[in-house]
């Protein structure tokens, strides 16, 4: 396969790109439509970010050791917890431990099981491979994890009365809780079940669209987005799945009675 | 059959001061009776039934079932024996069989069919018409759905059966009904039962037994029918007079 090399991205270009943010803001601004300064803000904070996350991981290729690929990892995880937590706004009780041990079980898990079994390159803390992929699955595994954390606080307090009369006729406390698990299940997955479903069809994947554009043949760059939503898929599912597991036990005692709100 | 023993609750409100919900009650519910517990909202009244079974603690006292220390017991095991009923009735999606199935799911015990012994008698107890059985639960009226929960309860053959404010929802001929299937299941069944309710016409028409809760405290008992007649207290005269005011 013969490696093209890529358009250089200089600073014009850059400019360039970046008034297309500044003609929506200022077409919000003409038409007293707002969010022009949020979407602003939100740019230049993204620029910063992905500034700061260049020369930082130029610094971590450089040094060729797990540690800082590691400690990146456990700080991408950090973040996204920090970033569900505030993001939901009805939050169930032992909330970061709850999420925050499904992240890293679900996507650690999941990352390590695809970077070493599935990818298999070497060493396995290739930060080239690792971070970006990580990074991948622990965004979206993110979502999953807010969106079944915050449907299933809104579920336990919407279904009171369901979850006593069960308990009232004899039920456990996981019994009780199932209609509001697979709810909150099912609305943790929706994200991930459409991206599979417009894949390819609607839109061309970042991942695979990133790899065409540096000259991989397509085919090789479709061989990885599968792999990859099969990852993705799998995190969100694994850490949705752990959050509602331990999540629906922080609402009841040990006696299978629902506690008070 | 059931006691409680200086049963006194106190829970922490949102400001983080403790407040008495219950204080020093101690009653006995005996099997073939009613017992009535009326008073203002906010008295306790539903807090004392949800100790029964062990939908919340006590924070002192104890109570016993037969004699044994209910503390205890295994939940699942003691909601078996204390079924309860609660205000409003939730109906589980499906038909009314479904809903009087729903034990039965929960304990992975064989479900009942239709004609069976157990479906017959709850719906003869909670005086439900066997032609209900196919009908949508959530498409009854209060008054029969308030039934069906009746009946869900009754169909597990509990020894003690517990209903907060049953009638707060229903009319009166639905009231009238109910308190009927009350009474039949009471007597037929050997139920003890006790009833927490604003309905004093309810209480003197069903209650073996009769309490008067107020700020956490039995300020009188007695026979339901002697005491409506003739209240010693001047606390029940004042509820009698005004029940709704709180």
């Amino acid at each position: 396969m013969e490696n093209q090399h890529i358009v250089p991205m200089e600073l014009l270009q850059l400019v360039y790109a970046y008034a297309l943010i500044l003609l929506s803001a200022a077409l919000a601004r003409f038409r007293r439509i707002g969010q022009e300064k949020q979407l602003l803000w939100a740019s230049i904070r993204m620029v910063l970010q992905l500034i700061g996350v260049g020369y930082l991981l130029q610094l971590v290729f450089a040094v060729r050791s797990p540690a800082p690929v590691l400690l990146m990892l456990l700080a991408m995880t950090g973040f996204s917890l920090q970033i569900a937590g505030k993001r939901s706004r009805k939050r169930m009780p032992h909330f970061y431990r709850v999420v925050g041990s499904s992240l890293v079980i679900g996507s650690g898990g999941v990352t390590f099981y695809f970077c070493l079994l599935v990818v298999g390159y070497t060493p396995w803390f290739d930060p080239r491979y690792l971070i970006p992929l990580a990074g991948m699955i622990i965004g979206n595994a993110m979502n999953g994890a807010s969106l079944a954390a915050e449907r299933l606080a809104s579920e336990m307090h919407d279904r009171r009365e369901e979850i006593e009369t069960a308990i009232c006729l004899g039920a456990t406390a996981r019994q009780a809780s199932e209609p509001a698990l697979r709810t909150a299940y099912g609305a943790s997955l929706i994200p991930t079940m459409n991206t599979m479903a417009a894949t390819g069809i609607v839109a061309l994947p970042g991942m695979m669209t990133g790899q065409i554009l540096s000259g991989t043949a397509p085919v090789v760059a479709v061989r990885y987005q599968i792999a990859i939503i099969c990852a993705i898929t799998a995190a969100v599912a694994i850490t949705s799945f752990l959050i509602l597991l331990q999540g629906y036990r922080t609402y009841f005692t040990e006696a299978h009675q629902l506690k008070g709100e | 059959m059931i006691r409680l023993e200086n049963i006194g609750v106190t829970r922490r409100n949102r400001s983080g001061e403790d407040a008495v919900i219950l204080e020093d009650i101690s009653l006995s519910a005996l099997r073939g009776k009613i017992t009535c517990i009326v008073g203002p909202s906010g008295s306790g009244k539903s807090t004392l039934l949800r100790l029964v079974n062990r939908l919340e603690e006590p924070t002192t006292g104890r109570l016993l079932l037969e004699g044994e220390d209910m503390a205890l017991l295994e939940p699942l095991a003691l909601r078996r024996r204390v079924a309860m009923v609660l205000q409003k009735p939730f109906m589980f999606e499906g038909t009314v069989l479904s809903n009087l199935q729903q034990p039965f799911r929960y304990r992975n015990l064989p479900l009942p069919v239709a004609g069976s012994g157990e479906v017959a008698r709850s719906l003869k107890l909670a005086r439900i018409s066997p032609e209900l059985l196919e009908r949508d639960a959530r498409t009854l009226s209060g008054g029969e759905q308030q039934r069906v929960s009746l009946a869900r309860a009754l169909i597990s053959s509990p020894q003690v059966l517990l209903l907060d404010e049953p009638t707060s929802a229903l009319d009166r001929p639905a009231t009238d009904k109910l308190a009927m299937a009350l009474h039949d299941s009471c007597r037929q069944e050997q139920l003890a039962i006790i009833l927490v309710t604003h309905d004093l016409r309810l209480a003197g028409r069903i209650a073996d037994v009769l309490m008067y809760l107020e700020r956490g405290k039995i300020l009188e008992e007695g026979v339901g029918s002697e005491m409506l007649a003739l209240p010693r207290s001047e606390a029940f005269r004042r509820f009698l007079a005004e029940p709704g005011k709180e």
